[in-house]
C-alpha cells in the first residue's frame, strides 16, 4: 500500500548512523477468535498498525497518547515480549524482529523495562536484593560476592539505603519501590530502557523525585530511554523528541520544542489544550479544545484518517476518503494531517476553519504511487 | 450563612499501634455555587475529611469531633437515618475509582433508578426518564441503548460519567468529588472538568474537589485548602494562592509539577516521606522535610494565621515575609516568560 510505504519513508531515511533503535512499519494485530475447539479468527484488534520511528543513542523519545492507542503494545513489541505481526525492529544494527528465544537472550540484557505499577511489578515473596540481582545471575555476570557488591552499589545509585538489601518490597513506599524497579533495569548496564508510564501511579512530589532520578541517571550513564506516558507535562519535561500516537498510528513526531510550540496535528493540539495549567489567570484565558467521545475501537477503526470522527477540522470527502501520509514540516517534524494547524495556540473556532488548500502529497508518497 | 461550615474537624482512628490522627483540626466553609479544592499528598487526610462529613467512616474505632454544619444542622451529630436521607440527595459524592464503586452485577440504569427511588416519590417510569436525561447530560452517546448495559461494558471515562450522573441525579446542593479524574486521560479529564463546571452553572451546586494536582485546582477551584499531615497548611482564594503561595509545602507542590508553561531543568523535590500520623513530628509538622527549617519550627507549631494585606489568605508557617517573598516569587514568575 502506498500510504504505509510513505509512512515508513521519513523515519527510515534520515539516518545519520547513531540510531540505537529503528522501527519500521511495526504492526501488531491480536486475533479475535470464536469457537472452543475449532477456533477461527473472526476479526483482529489492530493495536499497532504501521508505526515507524527511530531512537538515537543517548536521547529520550517520549510517546504520548490516550489509553488504548497502542503505546504499551508498541513497547512490548520492541522488547520482543510480544511477537510483532509485521514490520522490522532493528536494535543496535541487528534485526531482532524474528530472532528465536535463545537468540534473543544475550540481547535482552541490553533492553530493559521499567513498569507502571510499582506494586504489581515486584515479586512480593522475594527480597529486594534478589529482585535486582536476578538479571545479573541469569546472565552470569560475576561471582556471588561481586553481584552483591553491584546490587548494593545500585541501591545507592537510585537513592536507597544499601543496607535494605534484605528487605521485602512491602516494606517500601510506592516511590521507593519504583526506585527498586529502576535499579533492576539498570543492573545489567542496558543500552535502552523502555519506561512504560513509570510515574503515572505516583503522587506529584514522588513523581518529581523519580523524574529527576531518571534524568540524573541518563546524564551519568548515557542511557537511552523510550518514555511512555499519557501526561504531556511529564513527557515535555523529560523528552528530546516526542511521538504522539492515536489508534495504533504515529500521528505526529517532532522535537520536544517543535511539538509543544507549533503542533501540527489537531489531535496534538487538543491534547495540549486539555492539560491543566497550574496558573489560574493563564488557564482562564486559554481556549480549550475539548474532544468529544472516546477513542474508537481498534477492532473496527475509522476509514482513511483515523482521527476524522473526532476531528474539529474534519473535511468531508477528503479526510474520510484519503489516508494522510506523514507530511514533513521542516527539520524532523512530521504529522499525518491533510489540514494541519497553521499556528498555535488557536481558539476552538479557528480550529474549525482550516485553510482551503490541503497539504500536497510529499515526494515520497508521490513516488510510491 | 455558608452551605457547609466545618469547624475544627477531627477524625481519629483507634488502631493496634495507637491512635492515628487522620484529620486533626480542619476548618473550612463552602458557599453555594462555589468550588472548594482540597490538595495534598496521599495520606494528608483529604479523603478522610470528606468521608467524615458524609458520615461514611466505620463507626467502630473512629472518634470524630468538631462540627460540620449543613444548612445549620450538625452532620456529625445526626442519626444515621437522617444522614441517609441527606446522602445522595442533598450531598452527593463521586468516588475516585469508577471501577470499584459501581455494582458490577446490576445494569447502570438499575443503579441510577435505585438512587432516585430511594429519595423521591416518583414512579419507575419517571425515574427512568430522569435517568436517561442525566445520562445524556453527562454526554453518554446513545443513552437509550446504553442504559441497560453493565459497568464492564463502559470505558473508564464513561464509567466516571455514570458516577457523575448518579451523583447529580437528585440535584444535590453539594457535590464532593474525590479525585474524580486521577485515573483518566487528559482529554477525558478535560471533558469531565468541563462537564462539572457546566453542571455547576446549570444547577448552582457547590463542589468540594479533592485532588493532588494543582493544575486541576487552578482550573476549577474558587478557594483552596492545602492539607499536610492531617492539618491545614494554607488556605486562600485560588488567585491569591497561586499569586503568592505562603507555605514551603505549597512551594514544593508547585515546584514538583512538570508544566507546559515553563521550562525547568530540575524539578523541586520535597525530601523524604509524609510523616506517620500515629506519631506526627513535634513543632511544625512539615519541619523534617522543610528546606527553610529554623530552630523555632522544631519546637513550636505555628498557628494558622491570616496573612497581612490579604484577609482571606491563611497560612501556618514561621518564616519571615522577606524570605517568603523571595522564594514564592521564584515559583510564580515561572509561567510569566511563556
Amino acid at each position: 500500500m502506498a500510504t504505509t510505504e510513505s509512512q515508513a519513508a521519513p523515519a527510515a531515511t534520515n539516518g545519520s548512523g547513531d540510531e540505537l533503535l529503528v522501527v519500521e512499519n511495526l504492526v501488531k494485530h491480536f486475533p479475535v477468535t470464536r469457537g472452543i475447539i475449532f477456533q477461527k479468527t473472526v476479526a483482529s484488534v489492530k493495536a499497532v498498525d504501521g508505526v515507524s520511528f527511530t531512537v538515537r543513542k543517548g536521547e529520550t523519545l517520549g510517546v504520548v497518547g490516550e489509553s488504548g492507542c497502542g503505546k504499551s503494545t508498541m513497547a512490548r513489541c520492541v522488547m520482543r515480549l510480544l511477537d510483532p505481526t509485521g514490520g522490522r525492529i532493528v536494535f543496535d544494527g541487528r534485526d531482532i524482529t524474528t530472532l528465536s528465544r535463545p537468540e534473543m537472550r544475550p540481547i535482552r540484557r541490553e533492553l530493559m523495562m521499567i513498569f507502571q505499577d510499582p506494586y504489581a511489578s515486584l515479586n512480593p515473596r522475594k527480597r529486594v536484593g534478589f529482585i535486582i540481582a536476578e538479571a545479573l545471575e541469569v546472565h552470569k555476570l560475576g561471582t556471588d560476592a561481586e553481584i552483591k557488591r553491584r546490587v548494593q552499589e545500585l541501591l545507592e545509585v537510585v537513592g536507597l539505603n544499601p543496607e535494605h538489601y534484605n528487605r521485602f518490597p512491602h516494606e517500601f513506599s510506592g516511590g521507593q519501590r519504583q526506585r527498586i524497579g529502576v535499579a533492576r533495569a539498570l543492573a545489567v548496564n542496558p543500552k535502552l530502557i523502555v519506561c512504560d508510564e513509570p510515574v503515572s501511579a505516583l503522587d506529584v512530589s514522588v513523581q518529581a523525585q523519580i523524574l529527576n532520578l531518571l534524568k540524573d541517571l541518563q546524564t551519568e550513564f548515557g542511557l537511552t530511554y523510550i518514555f511512555i506516558a499519557h501526561d504531556l507535562n511529564v513527557v515535555r519535561h523529560i523528552s528530546d523528541r516526542v511521538m504522539v500516537m492515536y489508534l495504533g498510528h504515529a500521528v505526529e513526531i517532532a522535537s520536544r520544542i517543535q511539538l509543544y510550540a507549533e503542533p501540527k496535528h489537531p489531535y496534538t493540539g487538543a491534547l495540549l489544550s486539555a492539560v491543566p495549567i497550574p496558573n489560574p489567570a493563564l488557564g482562564r484565558e486559554r481556549k480549550q479544545i475539548v474532544l468529544e467521545g472516546d477513542v474508537p475501537s481498534p477492532l473496527n477503526p475509522p476509514a482513511a484518517c483515523w482521527f476524522h470522527p473526532r476531528c474539529p477540522r474534519f473535511r468531508e470527502g477528503h479526510c474520510d476518503v484519503e489516508t494522510p501520509p506523514l507530511y514533513q514540516f521542516g527539520g524532523e517534524h512530521v504529522a499525518a494531517c491533510h489540514y494541519p494547524l497553521e499556528r498555535w495556540p488557536m481558539t476552538d473556532e479557528e480550529m474549525r476553519r482550516p485553510t482551503g488548500t490541503p497539504m500536497s502529497p510529499p515526494p515520497a508518497a508521490a513516488a510510491a504511487e | 450563612m455558608a452551605l457547609l461550615e466545618v469547624t475544627d474537624l477531627k477524625t481519629h482512628f483507634r488502631t493496634d499501634d495507637g491512635i492515628v490522627k487522620a484529620v486533626d483540626g480542619v476548618s473550612f466553609s463552602v458557599e453555594k455555587g462555589q468550588t472548594l479544592g482540597i490538595v495534598g499528598e496521599s495520606g494528608s487526610g483529604k479523603s478522610v475529611t470528606c468521608l467524615t462529613i458524609m458520615g461514611l467512616n466505620a463507626r467502630v474505632n473512629t472518634i470524630s469531633s468538631g462540627e460540620a454544619l449543613w444548612k445549620g444542622q450538625d452532620l456529625l451529630k445526626m442519626s444515621s437515618r437522617h444522614l441517609r436521607n441527606i446522602r445522595g440527595d442533598d450531598i452527593a459524592m463521586i468516588f475516585q475509582d469508577p471501577m470499584t464503586s459501581l455494582n458490577p452485577v446490576k445494569s447502570i440504569g438499575a443503579q441510577l433508578i435505585e438512587a432516585i427511588l430511594l429519595h423521591r416519590d416518583v414512579s419507575k417510569k419517571q425515574a427512568k426518564a430522569r435517568t436517561l436525561e442525566l445520562l445524556k447530560a453527562v454526554g453518554i452517546p446513545r443513552a437509550e441503548r446504553r442504559v441497560d448495559d453493565y459497568p464492564h461494558q463502559f470505558s473508564g471515562g464513561m464509567r466516571q460519567r455514570v458516577m457523575i450522573a448518579m451523583a447529580l441525579i437528585n440535584d444535590p446542593d453539594l457535590l464532593i468529588a474525590d479525585e474524580p479524574t486521577t485515573a483518566l486521560d487528559v482529554t477525558t479529564q478535560a471533558q469531565i472538568l468541563n462537564l462539572m463546571s457546566k453542571l455547576q452553572a446549570d444547577f448552582g451546586s457547590a463542589i468540594i474537589m479533592i485532588t493532588h494536582d494543582l493544575g486541576v485546582i487552578a482550573e476549577i477551584a474558587d478557594d483552596v485548602v492545602v492539607m499536610y499531615a492531617a492539618r491545614v497548611a494554607e488556605q486562600a482564594p485560588v488567585d491569591n494562592l497561586f499569586r503568592r503561595p505562603h507555605h514551603p509545602y505549597t512551594w514544593g507542590l508547585l515546584g514538583s509539577l512538570p508544566r507546559l508553561d515553563a521550562d525547568v531543568e530540575r524539578l523541586v523535590q520535597i525530601q523524604g516521606q509524609p510523616p506517620s500520623l500515629l506519631n506526627p513530628p513535634r513543632g511544625c509538622r512539615f519541619h523534617p522535610r522543610c528546606p527553610y527549617v529554623m530552630e523555632i519550627c522544631k519546637t513550636t507549631e505555628p498557628e494558622l494565621l491570616q496573612v497581612s494585606h490579604d484577609p482571606e489568605h491563611f497560612q501556618r508557617c514561621h518564616l519571615d515575609e522577606e524570605t517568603k517573598d523571595r522564594e514564592a516569587a521564584k515559583l510564580t514568575h515561572l509561567g510569566d516568560a511563556a
